[in-house]
């Protein structure tokens, strides 16, 4: 008898607790907003930075998912998220191109380095250009670890590797699939070169051993944009909460607040909103 | 029930008939005994009628007319209860044991009572707190005689009650069955050792071959053994 | 090794400063797969209660195809489970994905064939005649049923703990259906996950730890019950 009335206890437990979350879907449409987004917004503590002022603000909050761009902008298209930052301009454009998104917003940007052990074994310190250094890379066969994940810095790679006319592969190219943090851990491990965001290099590398070999060409720029998911695909998406987060981004506000995130003292991201994109659109609407 | 007459019992094994059209009347205060040698059927056919196991062919001549094995198993397999040859203890004590065989909606006082009857009843007023698992096999027959006492079912289905046992367990277990033999509950015994209840028996059948047929009373009793173990009682 | 022993000494000052972080991911995982866990008992003890007692066509591929479900890796279950809840998938509508209840469907979906498949072992290895001395005795089959669960809980208990195991240390199908959101579906394995990523071994090492308290605690405390735990008992 005691036992009935446990099992019944516990089912009526389980059972509101899944109504209770079923209802808290209700909710999303107005206060919560799904952002998914690169991992090195997220995991560079920059997301952590900015949000909770957004959301003090407007009274949105904001779930984070923090994957590669490859990934962040298909879960754009699947509508499973109402907005996308990341940072790969050729696959945002397209995105934007098919209507899964309503226009890109440049957001800032950072920009990329070439990671190397410091003894530099393929000698590309002194060269100028990336191609260059790339090409010096492959022939010298140095060990060199790639994102391998279809993310917007492994897209970024890819690039590289056309621009410099060559094909990578063999022994010493290796694909990880793995997100950048990971892969700056194996190029320490291995004594290997890599592609690295400057952010996310910033917050690593007192644990690394690497260094930075090659940096400041203008093919390493590394623009963010921000897109709301297309409510004419998907009617039922937050796209006002979208909408909020994108113009608080593109604001005032949100242009100096990224200015002054700063790890290990130094600046990671430089804001370059379009102003005029944004007054265009309208002023930021706010939570009733 | 004054009377239940089974009929057409059949039941087949891959290819062996074991029960070919199996006739048993069950009388209210009798004492049936059911012989065969191993593997001829005697429990099979008690768990037929138990309701444990499902026969080929069946039908059943009851006070409500004629049911088949479903009608069977609803309406009146309740009132039947059987005992396994050895008799399964739940965990916990055995006065755990006994209150699992009371129907539920007794109070607790009302339990208690009844409990303590059947602990006087089968002698086991020592052991009402022991763990029941560990008892020895005579008591564990007790335990289980004393659940059949307080579930007060119409028929009381027994598979060999008496094998491994000593000679006092065994005088003690016919004893208990006398009892409820004489407070109106039909016996159904399976046994190897038909001696030993003589003095309960009032049909006796044996099966062979797939078939049941009478055994005349008196008939093998040939020895002062029997006199000696009535005497006893 | 040096790395390692600091790493430790820092994992030990983070979770007994109490830094909210760390225990709010801890209290989520313990709350999404304690419910998953609750959620998927009463049916998974029904299914493995159906297997091991019902003679059903198709019984025996069930028990192989639970047996099977067992090795299949949880990103797969994870996969599966996504391409359903997302927008595009036939499930889209419920607008689950990365939330709490898609984490705990996504556990309940790993734990089930475990309950099931440990469940029915242990049931089938309870003895028959517990179940049948309880029906004999006029125990409704709920209640046959629950004796006979308690009869073999330590067997049942095993499968529920190896069940709770395997769904709260597990990453895969976590990652892919919470989406690993702070303070929402970050997990101890999401959150292990992400931390390592990251180089913060401290804070991979701390969750770790939590969970190997807490499985050390969960297998005392089944010893514990068992007791004796030797052959013989």
């Amino acid at each position: 008898m005691k036992l009935k009335t446990l099992f019944s206890a516990l089912c009526l437990v389980s059972l509101s607790f899944v109504q209770s979350s079923a209802f808290a879907l209700e909710k999303p449409k107005n206060s919560v907003i799904k952002m998914s987004t690169t991992t090195s917004t997220e995991n560079s503590g920059l997301l952590k930075f900015l949000l909770p002022k957004f959301e003090e603000k407007t009274g949105y909050s904001v779930q984070v998912i923090a994957v590669g761009s490859g990934k962040a902008l298909k879960m754009g298209e699947d509508g499973d998220v109402d907005v996308v930052l990341s940072h790969a301009p050729a696959a945002e454009k397209e995105f934007v191109e098919k209507g899964f998104g309503d226009k890109r917003y440049p957001v800032m940007y950072n920009d990329f380095v070439v990671l190397g052990p410091e003894a530099d074994p393929a000698g590309i310190k002194e060269l100028k250009s990336t191609a260059e250094s790339f090409a010096k890379i492959a022939e010298t066969k140095s060990p060199f670890i790639s994102r391998g994940d279809d993310s917007g810095t492994h897209k970024k790679e890819l690039k590289i590797w056309e621009t410099a006319k060559i094909k990578p592969e063999g022994e010493w190219y290796r694909e990880a699939g793995d997100g950048m943090e990971k892969v700056i851990q194996m190029s320490g491990e291995l004594n290997a070169y890599t592609l690295a965001d400057r952010g996310t290099w910033l917050a690593v590398m007192n644990k690394s051993p690497l260094k930075i070999l090659h940096e400041g060409d203008k093919e390493l720029f590394n623009p963010y944009g921000i897109m709301a998911v297309s409510q004419k695909r998907y009617p039922d998406i937050n796209h006002d909460g979208a909408q909020a987060l994108i113009d608080w981004m593109v604001s005032e506000e949100g242009q100096a607040a990224i200015a002054s995130f700063k790890v290990n003292d130094m600046v990671l991201f430089t804001p370059n909103a379009d102003k005029a994109d944004a007054s265009a659109k309208e002023t930021p609407a706010k939570v009733q | 029930m004054t009377k239940l007459q089974f009929q057409g019992i059949s039941k087949y094994f891959q290819d062996r008939h074991l029960l070919q059209e199996i006739s048993l009347p069950v009388w209210q205060g009798h004492c049936t005994l059911l012989t065969g040698a191993n593997g001829a059927g005697k429990t099979t056919l008690l768990r037929i009628l138990a309701g444990f196991e499902r026969p080929d062919t069946f039908e059943v001549q009851t006070s409500l007319g004629l049911l088949n094995w479903r009608q069977y198993k609803k309406t009146l397999s309740s009132r039947v209860l059987y005992l396994h040859q050895q008799p399964y203890m739940f965990e916990g004590s055995v006065w755990a044991n006994l209150d699992y065989a009371l129907p539920r909606h007794l109070s607790k006082l009302e339990r208690a009572e009844r409990i303590e009857e059947a602990l006087t009843w089968a002698v086991l007023e020592a052991l009402a707190n022991a763990k029941a698992k560990n008892l020895s096999g005579g008591e564990y027959q007790r335990v289980a005689l004393a659940r059949a006492w307080l579930r007060k079912p119409q028929i009381l289905l027994l598979d060999e009650p008496t094998s491994n046992m000593d000679q006092e367990a065994r005088l003690r277990t016919v004893h208990l069955l006398g009892q409820l033999r004489s407070e109106g509950m039909a016996l159904v015994v399976a046994s190897h050792d038909p001696d030993y209840f003589s003095s309960l028996v009032t049909d006796h059948l044996h099966l062979n071959q797939g078939q049941l047929l009478p055994v005349p009373l008196h008939a093998k009793r040939d020895n002062g053994n029997v006199t000696t173990l009535r005497q006893s009682l | 090794m040096e790395a390692l022993v600091q790493a430790s000494q820092d994992a030990l000052s983070l979770l007994f400063s109490g830094d909210k972080e760390l225990w709010e991911i801890v209290g989520i995982s313990f709350q999404v797969s304690l419910l998953a866990l609750i959620i998927a008992i009463p049916p998974a003890l029904l299914l493995a209660f159906a297997l091991a007692y019902g003679q059903f066509v198709g019984r025996r591929f069930l028990i192989a195809l639970f047996s099977t479900m067992l090795s299949v890796p949880t990103v797969v279950i994870g996969l599966t489970l996504y391409v359903l809840l997302s927008r595009q998938g036939p499930l889209g509508e419920w607008r689950l994905l990365f939330t709490q209840t898609a984490m705990m469907l996504g556990q309940i979906t790993l734990a089930f064939p475990m309950l099931v498949s440990i469940g029915h072992s242990a049931l089938q290895a309870a003895d028959r005649r517990a179940w049948e001395t309880a029906r004999t005795l006029g125990a409704s089959r709920l209640r046959a049923l629950l004796t006979v669960t308690y009869e073999v809980r330590f067997g049942l208990l095993a499968a529920v703990l190896a069940s709770f195991g395997r769904i709260i240390s597990e990453v895969g199908a976590s990652m892919m259906l919470g989406g690993n959101i702070l303070h929402h579906t970050r997990n101890i394995p999401t959150a292990i996950a992400l931390e390592t990523s990251k180089g913060e071994f401290a804070q991979g090492i701390a969750l770790g730890l939590v969970l190997l308290v807490m499985a050390l605690a969960l297998n005392v405390l089944l010893h514990h019950f068992q007791g004796k735990g030797y052959v013989g008992s």
